[in-house]
Formats: C-alpha cells, sequence, structure tokens
C-alpha cells in the first residue's frame, strides 16, 4: 500500500506484545490442557497415559448430554432476547428522549457487578418463601412460585438474571454502531415520508449488521461458557435439570478430581463453540463485509 | 396532529420511567436489604422499607473482614490489567484493521477461538505455570492472564477501520514512519474505542474469582470479589450481610464508570470524522 | 496535558507495585508462624476465629495465620496447592476428604511426632480417632463430630398437645400430620430440593435410615451399592411419603428455607446437622430441643461428619515445626469447648466432661449421639457419589418416582461412577 513500508514485518511486529501474552498464558496452557486430556490423572499422583479412553467415555455418559443440553437451553434462550434487548435498549439511548441519559445508566450499570453479585442478588430475590417477587406476586392472589426449585421454572429465573446483567454490554456495542451511521440518511429518509417503524428496519438494522454480527457470535460463545450464575443460583438443580456442561466440567475435574475427563470435555465443547461460531460467521459475516 | 404526537411522547416517557425504575429496583433492594438486620430480611411480615434502618452489616463487615485491603488489592490489579492490555490489543488491532500482512487472517481466527475457550480448562494449566515462575501468591500472577483480552482487539479493530486511510496516507507522505503515524495519528483518534476497552477490560479482571480465589493464598492478598464470597457462611446463608458485602464491592466500579462515563460521550461527541 | 496525567498514574501504579511488594517480605524475627487454612465461614468462621485468636493471644512464641477459603472452593483450591507443593503447614480437612490426600502422599503420618511430642493421643474419644487412620498410620486428628440431628419445636407440640418425642417412623408421622391439622404449621422439615445449598438432609437421612435397619450404604469394600434392597426400599418410601402421601413436607423445599422455617418456629420436627444448634440458639423465642435422631427405624444411627486438622507433608519438613503445630492443635481442640459454641461435638473427652461443655444446652447429648454416629464409606469415589445420590433422590421424592425405580437408577449410576475410580 505505502511504498518503501514492510507490511508483513510490520503487521507481525505490532501484533508480537499480544501474541507473546496469548502463547504465554493462553496457548500453552490450553495445549498443555489438551494433552492432559490423554491421561486419567487426579493431579496429586503420576499420570497415566489411556489414549482416547475419555474421549470415549464421554459418548456413553448421560450426564454429559443433559448437562450439554442444558446449556445449549441457556444459549438458545439467551442469545436471541440478548440481542433484541440490546438493539431495544440501544434505540432508547440513540433516541430523542430526555430519558436516554438515565436508560443509558440503568441499563449499563448491572454489567459492572460481578457474577457473584448479581447471583446472590437474584437468587435472593427469587427466594420462594421470602423474597420479593413471591411477596409481590402474592399481592396480586396468586401462590407462591418456586423460581429456583421448580423445574419449569429454574433455567428461566437464571436466564431472566442474565438478561439483566448482561443486555447492557450488548446495548453498548449497538449504540455506538448506531451513533456511526450518518444523520443525514435518516434526514433524508425522514423527508421521503418514512415513520419510525420504517427508519428502525430498513435502514438501522441492515447497517448495523457487522455489529449485530458481532454481537451474536460474542453472545454465543459466552452464553456456552455459562457457569457461575446457575452455579450460585439453583447449584444446578433442581435435582441436577439446570446443570451446565460448564458445572460439569467444573466438578469433575475439581470436586471428583478426574482430570483427564474434565479436560477432555471442556476440548469437546471448545470444538462445539468454534464450529458454531464459524458456521456463523461465513454464513452472517462474510456477506455484510462488503 | 400535533397533540397525538405529544400524547405519545409522553405516553412513551411515562413507560419508559416505568421501566427504568423496574429495571433499577433490585439494585435499590440490594441496598434497603444490607440496611436491615437478619430477622426482619427473614421473616413472616414482609417489610419493604428497613423498619430500623442500620449499618451493623456494613460495620461487622469492615471490621471483621479486610474488606479494604481487598477494594485496593482489586483496584491495583484492575488498573495493571488495564493499562497492560490497551497496551497489548491496541498495536494488533491497528494491525488487523490497517496492515495487509501474510498470516493476518489465520491469526485472527486464533485470536477469535483464544475467546471460545472455556476458563475452566486453563486454571490447573496455568496455576501449575505460574508455580513454575514463582509467581503463585503474588499481585502479577491475578491480571497477567486477564492481559490478553480478544474483545477488546475486536472492539479497537472495528473502530480503527473506521479512521480514513487518508489521514494515514498523509503521514506517510510526510515521511513519518508506520510507528510515528500509530503513535501519534491514529491512537490520539481512538480515545472511545479506547474508554470500552479500558472499561471492560477493568469489570473483567475486578470480578475475576475463581482464577485469583485458586492463585492468591493470603488473606490479604484476596481480591473483593474473592474475599465477599467468604460472607456466603458454611452452613447458612446471612443475606443482610452477603448484600451490604456486594454493595461495597460495587462502589469502586461504580466511581469507576461514573469517571469514565464522562469520556466516552465526550469522545464520541468528538468523532466528526465520518467516512 | 493527557500524558502528564498518564504519568502520574504511571509513577502511582509503580508505587503501590512496591507497596505490595514490600507486604511480601516477612520480618524473620519474632514469633514462629504456623499457617493454616479452614474452610469456616459465616457463623461457624466466628467460633473458630475466636479460637485462633485465643491461641494468639497466650502464645508468645509461635503465632497462627489462618486463611479462609468458601467451603465450595476449599479443596479445590487446597488441591491444586497441595499439586504444586504451596500448601500451608495445617489443614483443616473433613475426614471424608482425607481418603484423597493420603495415597499420594500428600499428608504427613503423625504417629512418631505424635510420640515424640507427648500429644495426649488417649484423651480423644475412639471412634473419630481411629476413623483418621489409614493402613494402621495416623494422619489426621479430629477436631469434631457433627453429627444430624433432630430439632423438636417444642410450643408446637405442646399446641398440638402431643406429650412424647415420637420414636418410631409411624409415630413421627402421625405426630407431624396432627402439628398441621392443629396448628397449620409445617410437620416435618426436611428440605429436598438443591437451591444455593445443595438438599443434602435427604440423602443423610437416607443414609441414616438404612444404617438403623442393620443395612450399609455400600458393599464392605466400597466396590458396589448396596442400598438396592428392602432397607432402601423402606428409607426411600418412608422420605416420598412424607411428601406425597401423608403432606407432612412440601415439595420444592430448599436448605435456607427449611432451616428459616423452624428458626420461625413454623415447623415442629427439623432434622440437620447440630452446626444450626448456633444459629437456632440465637433465635429469641424460639422453644425447641436437640436431640440425636431416635432409632425411627431400628437402633439409633445418622450420618455424621468429622473435621480434621491434618499436616500437608513436604519434604525436608522440620520436626520443630511439627512441634509448633501439633502445640496449635493441641490447644485448638482441647479448646472444645469453644468449638462447641457452633454446635460441633468436640472430641477430646476432658473437653466433654468439662464443665464448659456441659453448661452449654443440648452438648451432652450432642456427645451421646456421636456413640451412634455413621461415617460415610472411606472411597474416593465418595464425592461424586454423595452429590449423583442427592439428585436422583431429590428428583424420586419430588417427582414421586416408583420406588424400585428410582432405587434401580441409583444402583447403577453409583456402580458406573465407582468403576472411574
Amino acid at each position: 500500500m505505502i511504498p518503501g513500508n514492510k507490511d508483513n514485518r510490520d503487521g507481525w511486529l505490532f501484533s508480537l506484545p499480544f501474541l507473546l501474552v496469548f502463547i504465554l498464558f493462553m496457548l500453552y496452557p490450553l495445549v498443555h490442557g489438551l494433552v492432559i486430556s490423554f491421561f486419567k490423572w487426579n493431579i496429586l499422583s503420576d499420570k497415566v497415559f489411556i489414549g482416547l479412553e475419555n474421549y470415549k467415555n464421554i459418548f456413553s455418559d448421560e450426564k454429559f448430554y443433559t448437562s450439554l443440553w442444558h446449556t445449549v437451553e441457556f444459549v438458545l434462550i439467551t442469545t436471541p432476547v440478548l440481542l433484541v434487548l440490546g438493539f431495544i435498549m440501544a434505540l432508547i439511548t440513540t433516541s430523542k428522549s430526555p430519558l436516554k441519559k438515565a436508560a443509558e445508566n440503568v441499563f449499563f450499570i448491572p454489567y459492572i457487578f460481578s457474577m457473584t453479585v448479581v447471583s446472590t442478588l437474584w437468587a435472593w430475590i427469587f427466594q420462594k418463601q421470602y423474597g420479593i417477587l413471591n411477596h409481590v406476586i402474592g399481592m396480586f392472589g396468586i401462590q407462591p412460585v418456586g423460581w429456583l426449585t421448580d423445574p419449569k421454572w429454574a433455567m428461566w429465573s437464571v436466564c431472566i438474571a442474565t438478561f439483566w446483567w448482561t443486555a447492557g454490554f450488548n446495548m453498548i456495542l449497538m449504540s455506538a454502531g448506531i451513533k456511526q451511521i450518518s444523520s443525514e440518511i435518516f434526514e433524508s429518509a425522514e423527508i421521503d415520508g418514512a415513520n419510525y417503524r420504517q427508519c428502525v428496519f430498513r435502514i438501522t438494522i441492515p447497517l448495523l449488521k457487522p455489529t449485530i454480527v458481532l454481537c451474536l457470535i460474542l453472545q454465543i460463545i459466552a452464553s456456552f461458557n455459562v457457569f457461575g450464575q446457575v452455579y450460585v443460583m439453583t447449584g444446578g438443580g433442581p435435582f441436577g435439570k439446570t446443570r451446565t456442561l460448564i458445572q460439569y466440567i467444573y466438578e469433575t475435574g475439581f470436586s471428583y478430581f478426574k482430570m483427564g475427563y474434565s479436560a477432555a470435555m471442556s476440548y469437546i465443547l471448545f470444538f462445539i463453540i468454534m464450529i458454531v461460531s464459524v458456521v456463523q460467521y461465513i454464513s452472517l459475516g462474510r456477506r455484510s463485509d462488503e | 396532529m400535533n397533540n397525538t404526537s405529544k400524547t405519545r411522547k409522553t405516553v412513551g416517557i411515562v413507560l419508559l420511567s416505568i421501566l427504568l425504575l423496574i429495571w433499577f429496583f433490585p439494585f435499590v433492594w440490594m441496598v434497603f436489604t444490607s440496611l436491615k438486620i437478619e430477622n426482619e430480611v427473614v421473616t413472616k411480615t414482609f417489610h419493604f422499607f428497613p423498619q430500623n434502618p442500620t449499618l451493623t452489616n456494613y460495620i461487622k463487615a469492615f471490621s471483621s473482614s479486610k474488606i479494604l485491603r481487598w477494594m485496593l488489592n482489586s483496584a491495583f490489579t484492575s488498573a495493571m490489567a488495564m493499562i497492560l492490555t490497551i497496551a497489548v490489543d491496541a498495536p494488533i488491532a491497528y494491525a488487523f484493521a490497517k496492515i495487509r500482512f501474510k498470516g493476518r487472517n489465520i491469526l485472527f481466527w486464533a485470536v477469535m477461538a483464544g475467546m471460545m475457550v472455556p476458563f475452566q480448562v486453563l486454571i490447573i494449566p496455568l496455576y501449575l505455570q505460574f508455580n513454575s515462575y514463582g509467581l503463585i501468591n503474588h499481585m502479577a500472577a491475578v491480571y497477567l492472564p486477564r492481559v490478553a483480552l480478544p474483545i477488546g482487539i475486536f472492539i479497537m479493530r472495528q473502530f480503527f477501520e473506521g479512521i480514513p486511510d487518508a489521514l494515514e496516507e498523509a503521514a506517510f507522505i510526510d515521511g513519518a514512519s508506520r510507528f510515528k503515524t500509530f503513535f501519534e495519528v491514529i491512537l490520539p483518534l481512538g480515545k472511545t474505542a479506547f474508554a470500552t476497552v479500558i472499561i471492560l477490560s477493568f469489570i473483567n479482571c475486578w470480578n475475576d474469582f475463581l482464577w485469583p480465589l485458586v492463585v492468591m493464598n493470603d488473606t490479604d492478598k484476596y481480591t473483593i470479589t474473592v474475599g465477599i464470597a467468604n460472607f456466603q457462611g458454611t452452613h447458612g446463608t446471612q443475606y443482610s450481610l452477603i448484600m451490604s458485602g456486594a454493595v461495597i464491592a460495587c462502589i469502586p466500579q461504580f466511581i469507576f464508570y461514573l469517571f469514565f462515563r464522562k469520556k466516552i460521550i465526550a469522545g464520541i461527541a468528538m468523532t466528526g470524522i465520518k467516512g | 496535558m493527557k500524558k502528564k496525567n498518564l504519568l502520574i498514574l504511571l509513577i502511582a501504579l509503580l508505587c503501590m507495585a512496591t507497596l505490595f511488594a514490600q507486604a511480601a517480605a516477612e520480618t524473620k524475627a519474632g514469633p514462629r508462624i504456623v499457617t493454616f487454612w479452614s474452610l469456616f465461614t459465616g457463623g461457624d468462621g466466628e467460633f473458630f476465629d475466636a479460637i485462633i485468636d485465643e491461641f494468639n493471644k497466650t502464645h508468645t512464641d509461635i503465632q497462627l495465620k489462618n486463611d479462609t477459603v468458601k467451603f465450595d472452593d476449599y479443596y479445590t483450591k487446597l488441591t491444586a496447592a497441595l499439586a504444586a507443593g504451596n500448601a500451608p503447614d495445617m489443614i483443616v480437612c473433613h475426614q471424608g476428604n482425607l481418603l484423597n490426600y493420603v495415597p499420594s502422599g500428600q499428608l504427613l503420618a503423625l504417629d512418631d511426632y505424635l510420640k515424640a511430642n507427648n500429644f495426649p493421643v488417649d484423651d480423644f474419644v475412639a471412634a473419630p480417632y481411629n476413623a483418621c487412620k489409614f493402613d494402621g498410620k495416623q494422619y489426621a486428628i479430629p477436631l469434631d463430630v457433627h453429627p444430624i440431628i433432630m430439632y423438636v419445636n417444642m410450643d408446637l407440640l405442646a399446641k398440638a398437645g402431643i406429650k412424647d418425642i415420637p420414636q418410631t417412623m409411624d409415630q413421627l408421622i402421625a405426630d407431624g400430620i396432627k402439628v398441621q391439622e392443629k396448628t397449620g404449621k409445617m410437620g416435618i422439615d426436611i428440605d429436598n430440593t438443591t437451591a444455593v445449598y445443595k438438599a443434602y438432609t435427604l440423602t443423610r437421612l437416607f443414609f441414616s435410615f438404612i444404617y438403623q435397619q442393620g443395612g450399609t450404604f455400600l458393599t464392605a469394600d466400597n466396590k458396589a451399592a448396596n442400598f438396592n434392597n428392602q432397607y432402601g426400599y423402606k428409607a426411600l418410601q418412608a422420605l416420598q411419603d412424607m411428601v406425597q402421601k401423608y403432606k407432612t413436607t412440601p415439595a420444592g423445599l430448599d436448605y435456607d428455607t427449611a432451616m428459616n422455617e423452624f428458626k420461625l418456629g413454623d415447623a415442629a420436627f427439623y432434622f440437620n446437622g447440630v452446626w444450626a444448634t448456633g444459629t437456632l440458639e440465637q433465635q429469641k423465642d424460639l422453644n425447641f430441643v436437640a436431640i440425636p435422631v431416635p432409632g425411627f427405624m431400628g437402633k439409633p444411627a445418622a450420618w455424621s461428619g468429622s473435621h480434621t486438622l491434618a499436616i500437608p507433608a513436604k519434604a525436608n519438613i522440620d520436626p520443630a515445626h511439627v512441634a509448633d503445630i501439633l502445640t496449635a492443635i493441641d490447644f485448638i481442640t482441647g479448646h472444645g469447648e469453644m468449638w462447641a459454641k457452633a454446635g460441633h461435638v468436640p472430641t477430646r473427652i476432658s473437653v466433654q466432661n468439662s464443665k464448659a461443655f456441659a453448661d452449654l444446652p443440648y452438648r451432652k447429648g450432642y456427645a451421646d449421639s456421636a456413640a451412634s454416629a455413621v461415617a460415610p464409606p472411606t472411597t474416593a469415589a465418595w464425592d461424586e457419589i454423595y452429590g449423583t445420590c442427592s439428585d436422583l433422590l431429590e428428583y424420586a421424592v419430588v417427582n414421586n418416582q416408583p420406588i424400585q425405580e428410582a432405587l434401580n437408577q441409583m444402583e447403577a449410576t453409583v456402580n458406573k461412577i465407582i468403576a472411574t475410580y
């Protein structure tokens, strides 16, 4: 592009600091973890090489499948809702409403709270006997609901807490994207007589596509990695009906000390996430790059 | 036509206000709970407002634990994470955005893949690694693994891509090296993106739980998220105490966010460069 | 202007860095430090910290440095530290978890050191003390025994016209129903659904009822499940009937709610460990008694855990240092009456006979229950078996699963788990 400058050299030079940290603290332990997955190891004793046996056992492990399903359930519920919520919030914060600044703060602030804070807070709100939510619906004559103890509701309750916690993040990304859309486009549309809905669906969303795709990919990755809030709020219960795959991986590794098996499961999960993300990116991402 | 749009506007504002109040409510409830004594929290007769608002929980939190020390630890490690992240993410984001170099796509995908790794996989190998470096129970152990923040790269890359090539070309024609251009032309323009990445990286490190827990042994060196987790009793939950710990843990983040918010707005307002 | 701010920030950070670096350097002169980790948080933590403080106050030559880790994460951290050689001088460890560390030589065999330091071995109650022996060697010293017991709300019993504490399962059920009819309060308070805490009470009672009938949970060699028989059937049936048939226990009851219901006087019979005593005692106008679990299904037997103190094995460990650690252990176990305030049963005979202990309400009764305490089977697979059975039992009880089907499922799962260890 620029005569005389060495693109290749510069490209790699600029990437070097990141690569150093990345290789040291992510790649190396990642490969180390992969190696562990071929062994039977309980951390304290010596490793015993068992080849692909861990992976074989995973395929006949019922708990693996149910945990994976719970994670997928979570992804399917939270991804679309969080995208839509984030988008609506972004619309509000980029509108002309006098409340837009307040809205931006209120919607984003939950994101700064840590998982423990959010989870204990919502576990408290959802508490069946003394929590405020059941008190409120009780005022309308509805019987107390086991938000976290009834298998019908448990996953949804955790999802609601997640919406409150992280929708603000999507809002920030999308509102940044919306703000980058030139106001001239909207002005000329208004002159042409377009109403608000048409503006949103014909202009905002199409032009926001790269951001939406980015949010989608990030959201799916994050949702597949769900662990903390489910673990704290329901302990994976009731009777294991909300146990996510990461919780199973965590328990297998850190409570039962079957490190090899745990590592093997994490790699399968990693693989799944990668495939999903690649498929997404190829089908959605490339088109919007033009 | 004017009246209906005015009523529509008022209705819109009212609805939005209600939504915002509901959205903000959990936080209010957290504070209220922290101001009650436990007997008022777990009780048959529900009280919304604290009947005798008391600071006992906060006093207990401060006197029986090293909560101030923990906040200091968190502030330090998060600040270090934040600075190092920008230092490390910005150059590679620039490379992805502006430099066509061999292997760029593969590298980009490798970075992306890094985001998909469930952290639980890394904990034991990382722990053993840090142990071999002699860094267990050292502050650096807390923030070093958090420095590589792939999402920071995305955000900055997106932003850098929006900066017109014309600016760089002008600098090159003036004889500046790529390095100089990066520092003196590109970076100053990145304020908006920086603010976002800084906040994300700070929050990420502050809220980290499992890793600091495993890697720090002395209670003195705990970060605040690890410290307040110990408010959860071995055999029973004391909601009021836990809520007070949660409130305390949030305050510095709150302040940090409010401070940086202004920078974001200023940065966004200043962005007049449109393609 | 921005560059100056950045510079100031960097300098501030560098100063902080040096501050933290200084904090790491410890003073060499002064008392000898014994470091240790414990898992007591919340109410338990307060009582335990009091003992540590008392030690530090009364000793000038040795000081204890305690770091607490929440129970959920404690063993993760401990294991990682042991693997890397970073463990502290002394650790708290559940008796059931000792087996995770003994075979790999992570814990110090104490016998020689105990002899060399005239450790008061004979002052310990035999059962918990011997439970810390593996292959004939002593690997830990028991701090306490904490069995499941029954708490009874005397006011509710009086209101329902019940004069005696039920001793058989039929009596228990009948009394539970009576309480509910006469007072509208919960009859039998047993948590059966996982929320913030797992509903272990259900598993513990299932376990206890099997032993009360003379059965065992696993076979003698711990290689297979042993509850898929008439003992397991009767035990599970009783627990399920409480919820489904007699409705003395609501479904969806979690640990915290179960505790709070009894605490607020809304339940007649409550089952939990001795550790709940401390919290319940603090509740004014709660008129209750706490007794060992009656032999509802036969002879008295109740699930019991035990906290022990152990010493991680380190290369070239200094016998003088071990002596210091044993001094600390001696003190902590010797002040069992302070720990008993949390509800736990001390393991030293001298403490059990002391006035201070006898003055604490109910505690004498607990000490007796230690005689009928049943420890979990010593197998490395126990954590996983316990956690998985908990899920299955919850499901069976709350969803009215046919008993035989539930037992078959549990047996198959348990056997599968054991095979992976």
